[in-house]
């Protein structure tokens, strides 16, 4: 028996099954070809004829034939069995999911790491300074004499000993920076800034700026108004116009501030806009000579800007919240919206 | 500052609309708050910077609308014109001025028969536009000369000053507790710090802030003194300070008034008076006689400066037109100008004060944006960096960030049991914020009391900020809050979970193994906020940087926290940091099988588990890899006294797979040391 003699045989027997069609004619076919005297049986008798050296490689054949005409037959058999009825378990999706609860960062913390993020795209590095400061970081260094009404848009918390204080915005950190490092410098410094305001709905004694600044040869009024731009595209939405209005700040020179067309109205005027179509977002400008003299910078090789934002402010208007007391209350069902 | 649109055509040809008006006063620098149309006028409330104290007047308002308007400023010398000249009059009037520092120009203007009644209606309407009450005729000619020069004014009741000798008048320190009675009506007790007008025999006017009671314009009064002056801006602001009174007068003193202003406004204020009252006699004096004018400064613009700063060009002709419409006199030299400042503009000093003032007027909108090319600075993971990644880990399980003020009470620490020393404000808001806060414990548990009270079963939340110790110390810290029930829906049903001590262990374990921190422990400790036996001390390498505990009931009622127990923890992350160690090393996984072994035991309930494990890692050796407790019971079937555990034993060797005998070997050396040295019943 031949190779082609195995492949005929298997061939046949596929044919004959196709032509079976009660449980009666598979069971003779199965005796034909399995049975005691069948085809497959003769077959295994045969091999006692052949040369010794030939029989375990012919064995092998014939079991694997034998294997898969059995196949065969339980491939039919099974076609003449009732199909059984498949019980299917139906999951009640409108069950509640079982999950993990998710931790939230808080609003104002998410925020600080969306500004702190798009400025380390812009090449800018994370500096932070310390709360309590000297009145020379918070305010002679930043050209804002003590003694002076350009002050009084500073009022500032002392503490008891000594002359600290907290500071009132994050500018000192300017100073810390530049005196301890040389330029080329870009630098943002998120953080927490306190100021003696009675707390109302827009007004809080402690509150986040992120202060910005940018110090390097040819760094000009225009690099800060694109740098703005980028910034504030990527947290207002591409389709925001901004402006730069005229402004006073001690450290600063020229200065502007920043006014974005309002997110609310697209700058036709509503009530949060004031009728004006634009909100204020930032306080901006070129540093001033005498903050780089207070440094040890020379102003005439250096040239640098800086910026300066309230973090509440931004998350106000960016989420349409109404009173700032909210960020410091923790109401849960306020932090779980963020 | 308010003003009027037709009080600034006085000065300037205003060719367009109010509206119109507002919007470039605005982008000029000059933010219009407010336009509203009152009385055929419209009245804008003007937002004005502390730099430019020129512009608390209308005139120096309309000199900055000629320049961005483009029309001419007309100072018409008419305004000036008095009707009769100064004449000699017998009265003897001496100025003293006790110090040119204090006071560097004073002027006084006697002006007889003045007839004291009501303004005529146009100046009562004016003033009333812009906000101030009409008074009488006198009262308000200074105050409109105050409005429209910027300088201020005070007429005193001659005959009240007036002695048989004549007048002196001194400008000098107030004697310690000199007392003088102020328009107001109240009484004033003076010091050294702040200077007065007075006769020979008392104060009759705190300079620059307000007059004396005794000595103001009434409807009786005939003959009056009018001062006109410039004072020290540093002492009238003390002064204003001491004494808690705002005027418009001080404000302006405050800032500063132009020196070249001071007679102009006062010979104003004469015609005005004269053209009211045909009040005929006048004498002037003035100390020092010749009125002092400073030195103009000029300052050399370069013109390529101006372009480096603000990155784009503005033609020179523009330049040199725009500084000219702002009242200064330019000089070219060569490529650049020679600038020269007049008295009013002191806050131009520098070449960029120059440059700010050109692109200013010629229009913030024509900035262009450009970018600067970025700097590669060197990176460091910073404090930021890591409380991010911290706050990063802590969310991933499920806790929530807070942020609460760093400022709280006093009160609120004693509430909290506790008694540290504090950095205390000098000048707080309210007893409510008046310290630093030492700990962040008390603010998280005022969190959590909020959140109970609006039915929030489960309550986990965190907050990283600083720490203040005295006398200036500040530290990040975190602290950690637990409370209420996890309530989790599974297949199996409701499935509850109550808030334990264990649940911070977990944190602060998950915390740690993430920051590479593996020399930690929790000693037993006892703390003034939390429960006998529910207080842990936070070890890494056997430093204490943290407590962690259970609120005691009584500080929890103080809250008005009723039954619940509270979690709280508190790390000083500044002396976490260096203990961080990010690093990580990879481990080749096992070539060969694990075997586990169960032991399940009874013991003394008082026995640590700390102690037990730390045994059957000893007497494991030298196959065992890892112990976990995968069970702990107490209760019913146990009997009082004991409890029971169950640990699983993982053995595993590098080499080769274990045989059974060589694990039964181990395995059996540690039950016999836990029965021989602790006692424990093996079930
Ligand atoms: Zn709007």
């Amino acid at each position: 028996m031949s190779d082609l003699d195995i492949t005929n045989l298997k061939e046949e027997i596929a044919k004959s099954l196709a032509e079976v069609r009660t449980k009666e004619e598979l069971e003779a076919l199965q005796i034909k070809y399995l049975g005691r005297k069948g085809v497959l049986a003769t077959l295994t008798q045969g091999l006692s004829t052949l040369p010794v050296e030939e029989r375990p490689s012919r064995g092998r054949q014939i079991n694997a034939l034998k294997q898969s005409i059995i196949n065969l037959f339980n491939e039919k058999l099974q076609s003449f069995k009732p199909q059984e009825k498949k019980v299917i378990s139906f999951v009640d999706i409108g069950l509640p999911a079982t999950k993990q609860e998710l931790g939230r960062l808080h609003p104002l913390t998410q925020l600080i790491r969306e500004i702190c993020i798009i400025f380390s795209r812009l090449g800018f590095v994370v500096v932070e300074g310390p709360e309590i400061e000297t009145e020379e970081n918070n305010f002679t260094g930043l050209n804002i004499p003590l003694e002076h009404p350009s002050r009084d848009a500073f009022d500032t918390f002392y503490l008891k000993e000594q002359k600290l204080l907290l500071r009132s915005h994050t500018s000192p950190v300017q100073i810390r920076v530049m005196k301890a490092r040389r330029p080329p410098l870009a630098v943002v410094v998120p953080g927490r800034v306190y100021r003696p305001d009675a707390l109302d709905a827009a007004h809080s004694f402690m509150f986040h700026q992120i202060e910005g600044f940018m110090v390097d040869k040819n760094i000009k009024f225009s690099d800060l108004k694109g740098v703005l731009e980028v910034f504030a595209r990527a947290v207002f939405g591409k389709d925001i116009k901004m402006r730069f209005r005229p402004h006073y700040f001690p450290f600063t020179e020229p200065s502007a501030e920043v006014d974005i067309s309002c997110i609310i109205c697209k700058g036709k005027g509503c009530s949060v806009c004031g009728r004006k179509g634009w909100l204020e977002i930032l306080g901006s400008g070129m540093i001033h000579p005498h903050v780089f003299k207070y440094v040890g910078i020379d102003a005439e090789k250096y040239m640098g800007f800086a910026f300066g934002m309230g973090v509440e402010r931004i998350a106000m208007l960016k989420y349409g919240i109404d009173d700032i007391r909210l960020f410091f209350e923790n109401d849960l069902r306020f932090l779980r919206q963020f | 500052m308010k003003v009027t649109y037709n009080w600034l055509k006085d000065f300037v040809d205003i060719k367009i609309p109010a509206a119109v008006l507002a919007k470039k006063l605005t982008m000029a620098g000059l933010e219009v708050v407010s336009l509203e149309e009152k009385a055929g006028d419209w009245v804008f409330e003007i937002e004005i910077t502390s730099n430019r104290p020129d512009w608390l007047s209308v005139m120096g308002i309309a000199r900055e609308v000629a320049a961005i308007t483009n029309s001419r400023l007309k100072i018409k010398n008419e305004i000036l014109k008095i009707k009769s000249q100064i004449t000699k009059s017998p009265t003897k009037l001496e100025i003293k001025v006790e110090s040119k520092e204090d006071c560097p120009l004073y002027t006084a203007r006697i002006i007889k028969d003045v007839q004291v009644k009501a303004s005529p209606d146009w100046m009562r309407q004016r003033l009333e536009l812009v906000g101030i009450r009409p008074v009488n005729n006198i009262v308000d000619i200074t105050n409109y000369v105050l409005l429209e020069t910027g300088e201020p004014l005070h007429a005193f009741d001659l005959d009240k000053l007036m002695q048989e000798d004549g007048l002196q008048i001194f400008i000098r320190r107030a004697r310690p507790n000199e007392k003088i009675i102020t328009i107001d009506a109240k009484e004033r007790i003076l010091d050294k710090d702040i200077l007065v007008i007075a006769d020979s025999r008392r104060p009759i006017a705190v300079a620059g802030l307000m007059g004396g009671k005794d000595t103001e314009v009434t409807e009786d009064t005939k003959n009056i003194l009018l001062e006109a002056a410039k004072f020290s801006p540093p002492l009238i602001r003390k002064a204003r300070q001491k004494l808690g009174v705002n005027t418009e007068s001080s404000y302006r003193f405050e800032r500063d008034v132009d020196i070249g202003i001071v007679d102009f406004a006062s010979q104003r204020a004469q015609r005005l008076i004269q053209e009211e009252t045909g009040a005929p006699e006048v004498l002037f004096k003035s100390q020092p006689k010749t009125i002092p004018l400073k030195k103009t400064k000029a300052i050399r613009l370069r013109t390529k400066k101006i372009s480096a700063v603000l990155g784009f060009e503005i033609p020179f002709t523009k330049t040199k037109k725009i500084l000219q419409d702002l009242g200064l006199k330019v000089k070219t030299k060569g490529k650049d100008l020679n600038v020269f400042i007049p008295s009013f503009r002191r806050d131009l000093n520098k070449e960029i004060d120059l440059i700010e003032e050109i692109c200013r007027i010629h229009g913030y909108d024509f900035i262009s944006s450009t970018r600067p090319s970025t700097i590669a600075q060197d990176i460091e993971r910073s404090v930021f960096d890591l409380n991010f990644l911290i706050r990063d880990i802590l969310l991933s399980q499920g806790l929530n960030e807070v942020i609460t003020y760093s400022l709280i009470s006093q009160d609120l620490l004693k509430k909290c049991g506790l008694d540290e020393t504090a950095i205390f404000l000098a000048n707080p808001l309210s007893k409510e914020v008046e310290i630093l806060r030492p700990t962040l414990i008390p603010s998280l548990l005022t969190v959590i009391a909020h959140n109970l009270n609006h039915r929030q079963d489960l309550i986990q939340i965190f907050e990283i900020a600083k720490r203040f110790k005295v006398p200036q110390k500040e530290e990040y810290f975190l602290a950690v809050g637990l409370c209420g029930i996890k309530v989790r829906l599974t297949s199996a049903g409701r499935q509850e979970e109550k808030m334990s001590l264990l649940h911070l262990k977990g944190i602060l374990e998950i915390l740690f193994e993430r920051l590479g921190i593996r020399d930690f422990g929790f000693t037993a400790t006892s703390h003034s906020t939390f429960c006998e036996g529910r207080a842990f001390s936070i070890n890494i390498e056997d430093k204490k940087i943290g407590m962690m505990g259970e609120m005691k009931p009584e500080i929890l009622a103080a809250f008005d926290i009723k039954n619940q127990e509270v979690f709280l923890l508190e790390l000083n992350l500044s002396s976490l940091y260096p203990l961080i160690n990010l690093s990580r090393h990879f481990h080749g996984l096992p070539l060969y099988p694990e075997v586990r072994r169960d032991i399940s035991l009874m013991v003394d309930i008082n026995l640590g588990v700390k102690e037990l494990r730390d045994a059957i890692i000893q007497s494991g050796r030298p196959y065992i890899k890892d112990v976990r407790v995968i069970d702990f019971y107490t209760g019913a079937h146990i009997p009082k006294g004991f409890k029971g555990l169950t640990f699983s034993c993982i053995y595993q060797s590098a080499e080769r797979t274990l045989e059974d005998s060589e694990v039964n070997s181990v395995h059996q050396n540690i039950l016999q040391s836990l029965e021989k040295n602790f006692g424990c019943q093996i079930r």
